[in-house]
């Protein structure tokens, strides 16, 4: 599929241009004026990068080389051919400002986050010859809890192995990411109605294939539901979660134990400067030891919190009252789709 | 300097409730007191004292392995402060001298020709088994997660009876070259692996890779006879590039940090660039400093595709400001340019930065190197030509032996670039050459396989 050259008019050229101009103009003050601390480092930006080409890539396989077999199938035409041999880049395509929904990429830049936090957590050693947690956890005698910290090393395996696969995005987000691969297959091919079917049915089954149970955090999610930590157990439960370096088990034992999801839970975490993670820790009665031993492994892995600020603050953290600490989040413990509701009414 | 009689020593201090030092064992004292500090005032080396403030103002055991800067050399130590009474008890093991240019430890495994990664917990319960490893050799890498390690590795003893894990663990070194096979299917290995550390500096577990062997690699083969290198080149090599690139290296680590005032971010940005290239390079040297590596017959660099137009204008673009200070001009291949060839990426930039840089060195002001890519039957070729004052033809061959320069009487150079370059070339399957007469200047050429 070939794409004839048009000519423009100068006059068009020349409105194009300023246009294009003003909009690079635009977007350069308001960089100007963002804060240091709210702007992506160059390496978290990269990594996101990097995780939705990934993702983008698995899914344009995925999508397009079932389309060209349904395509081989259907006829003598040489559409499949054409379809494979496409060259143009998805990624590029999609990362047309406002294509991509926010919150698409809100999840990767929390999990590039969570992940880079994870990697750089100092390992603590349970004690002499003592197994690391999660390994513990997969031998216990009860079943239930066994089988979610097996699947728990697997997603980690997987994910620190392959730097997150494609499988690691909620269903939803999932969904929308396919269908907006395939519309680019779609658009590169030029429309093609009989293309456009093929198209369809392989993203329907790209769709239907992906289990979202399987993602670290859905795991994570299980192993916190399946071990049920409830008061003096939570304290020792999470400083041995961060201890393993398993952030993800930790975000989900703090969330299972407010009543939050895990998305939730991880914003406290990944955030360097979130009072609500203070507040939480206090809500599940931590003491300050406790909480300064995460404050301080947090600090050690994220060179974006200031633990020297935290320490002047410990008393006044330590100070807060379990109730009062809960009653300060009840917010948050309203379903996800409350809040946003709610966010939505305000903002209106 | 303070002679500590034996690494595993603890030393201690103790500190009052504003953090002032109260005792100290004579060797931390005296450490303080050559950072200017002295009893009854925060102590000195930035690094403890932020370990005991720490200590004291959240009120829980800080533990952290850190680095003094001590007179010449720097200190590295494990410090953990906890809270006693009022004070704060300080205790530092492992005190160990490392020159302040070391590059630093490298964290992840270092068998640089790894074929797949695994991970221990510190009790050597697997962690981690790249999913790779089962695709390859037709296991399942997840069944084995939370098992020993000896699960996946039957670990065998070198020839004189040693395990080699055995010393790692007990030294808490790297492990290299532990000979082993595969329980799932038999292939034999070879295991190579960083260690990971706790905050107390106790074993946390390894980071290791895997190394596919052949079978008559794995039988106890002779051991191949030393390369015999001369007495003191380590020094030499030293001398000629560790101690400038060290002082690049701090310069921009200082620039980097701020010490002179705030800059920037950018160019602290940049600094912080120049100090990890430095380091990059210091790494390099360290490969060559281990010239026996290259000179063993069983020496083999990675042979991946590369572009070798690609190669040499990065190594033109690395050594555009030394040409630039000497008022020479390097002519690099287009961006259109392409060569595409079979070789190790890093050693055929390393050919092509020692090439173009004694091209460089030997041009007049005004001069033009001029560095090309083209094919020469199945090989790809990349050329450098220089219009310096040539090397006559008996000395052609004498340039590429060990130690020996292309001008003695020129300052700078180890003697060794040429011959490294040349072994690396032939260690790809492709050679170095030179063409050249006295007064004409000089064309190196460097031929790969293509592909």
């Amino acid at each position: 599929m070939s794409i004839v050259p048009s000519f423009t008019p100068p006059a068009a050229a020349a409105a194009r241009a300023e246009t294009r101009a003003r909009a690079r103009m635009g977007t350069a003050v308001a960089d100007f004026f963002l804060a240091d601390d709210d702007r992506l480092d160059d390496q978290t930006r990269a990594t996101v990068a990097r995780v939705l080409a990934d993702a983008v890539g698995a899914l344009d396989l995925a999508i397009r080389r079932h389309a060209a077999r349904l395509l081989g199938r259907a006829g003598p035409d040489d559409a499949a051919e054409r379809l494979l041999r496409l060259r143009d880049d998805v990624t590029r395509r999609l990362s047309r400002p406002g294509l991509l929904p926010p919150e698409l990429v809100e999840e990767m830049i929390a999990r590039v986050r969570q992940d880079a936090i994870a990697a750089a957590l100092p390992v603590a050693v349970a004690g002499p010859d003592e197994p690391s947690l999660v390994v513990r956890l997969a031998a216990v005698p009860d079943a239930v809890v066994a089988a979610a910290a097996t699947a728990l090393l697997t997603a980690e395996n997987r994910r620190q192995d392959e730097g997150g696969a494609s499988g690691e995005l909620p269903a939803e987000l999932h969904h929308r990411l396919a269908w907006l691969v395939a519309a680019s297959l779609h658009e590169m091919a030029g429309h093609d109605p009989a293309v456009g079917r093929a198209l369809a049915e392989a993203t329907a089954r790209s769709i239907a294939a992906h289990d979202e149970g399987d993602r670290l955090d859905a795991v994570a999610m299980r192993l916190a539901i399946a071990i049920d930590a409830r008061g003096e157990e939570l304290p020792e439960l999470l400083a041995d979660a961060l201890g393993d370096r398993r952030l993800a088990l930790f975000v989900a034992v703090l969330a299972r134990a407010l009543g939050f999801d895990h998305p939730q839970g991880r914003a406290l975490v990944i955030e360097p400067d979130d009072e609500r993670l203070w507040l939480a820790l206090r809500a599940l009665a931590l003491d300050r030891p406790a909480i300064a031993r995460i404050a301080l492994a947090l600090a050690d892995a994220d060179p974006r919190r200031d633990i020297e600020a935290f320490a002047d603050r410990l008393d006044e953290v330590a100070a807060v009252s379990p109730d009062a600490a809960r009653a300060a989040l009840a917010g948050l413990t309203l379903p996800t789709d409350f809040r946003a509701a709610i966010r939505a009414l305000g903002a209106a | 300097m303070t002679v500590v009689d034996h690494p595993a020593a603890v030393l201690g201090a103790s500190f009052d409730r504003d953090g002032r030092l109260v005792a100290a064992d004579p060797a931390l004292a005296a450490l303080n007191a050559r950072a200017g500090g002295r009893v009854g005032a925060v102590f000195a080396p930035p690094a403890l004292a932020t370990v005991v403030r720490l200590a004291r103002r959240l009120g829980i055991v800080v533990s952290r392995g850190v680095t003094v800067a001590d007179e010449e050399a720097d200190i590295e130590m494990w410090a953990r402060a906890q809270p006693e009474g009022d004070g704060v008890r300080l205790a530092v093991s492992g005190w160990r001298e490392v020159a302040c240019w070391a590059p630093p430890r490298r964290a992840g495994p270092v068998a640089p020709d790894a074929a797949w990664r695994w991970e221990t917990d510190a009790a050597l319960r697997l962690t981690l088994v790249s999913p790779d490893a089962g695709r390859r050799h037709g296991f399942d890498p997840f069944a084995l997660l939370g098992r020993p390690l000896t699960a996946l590795f039957d670990l065998g003893s070198e020839g004189d009876g040693l395990l080699p894990i055995l010393s790692a663990l007990a030294g808490r070194s790297a492990l290299a070259d532990q000979p082993a096979r595969l329980r799932p299917t038999g292939a034999a290995v070879r295991l190579s692996a960083a260690v990971r550390t706790d905050a107390a500096g106790g074993f946390g577990g390894f980071l290791g890779s895997v190394r596919i062997v052949d079978e008559e690699e794995q039988a106890p083969a002779p051991t191949a006879p030393a390369a015999g290198l001369p007495a003191g080149f380590s020094e030499g090599l030293d001398r000629a590039l560790r101690t400038p690139l060290a002082r690049i290296v701090a310069h921009a680590d200082s620039i980097n940090a701020e010490a002179e005032g705030p800059i920037a971010a950018d160019y602290a940005g940049y600094a912080a660039d120049i100090s990890s290239a430095g380091r990059h390079l210091i790494g390099l040297v360290d490969d060559l400093v281990d010239l026996q590596a290259i000179e063993r017959a069983d020496f083999l660099p990675a042979r991946d595709p590369i572009d070798l137009a690609d190669v040499a204008r990065r190594a033109a673009g690395l050594l555009s400001v030394r040409a630039a200070n000497g008022e020479v001009s390097i002519e690099r291949p287009g961006f259109g340019d392409a060569a595409p060839a079979t070789g190790d990426f890093r050693r055929t930039l390393q050919i092509m930065v020692n090439l173009i840089g004694n091209a460089v060195r030997y041009s007049p002001p005004g001069a033009v190197v001029a560095v090309a890519v083209g094919h020469d039957g199945d090989r790809v070729v990349a050329t450098v030509a220089d219009r310096g004052k040539g090397i006559a033809a008996a000395d052609q061959a004498r340039v590429f032996e060990k130690f020996e320069r292309v001008d003695p009487s020129e300052p700078g150079g180890s003697g060794l670039g040429l011959y490294i370059a040349r072994r690396l070339a032939r260690a790809m399957g492709g050679d170095l050459s030179v063409e050249s007469a006295p007064g004409e200047g000089a064309v190196f050429t460097l031929a790969l396989p293509g592909r």
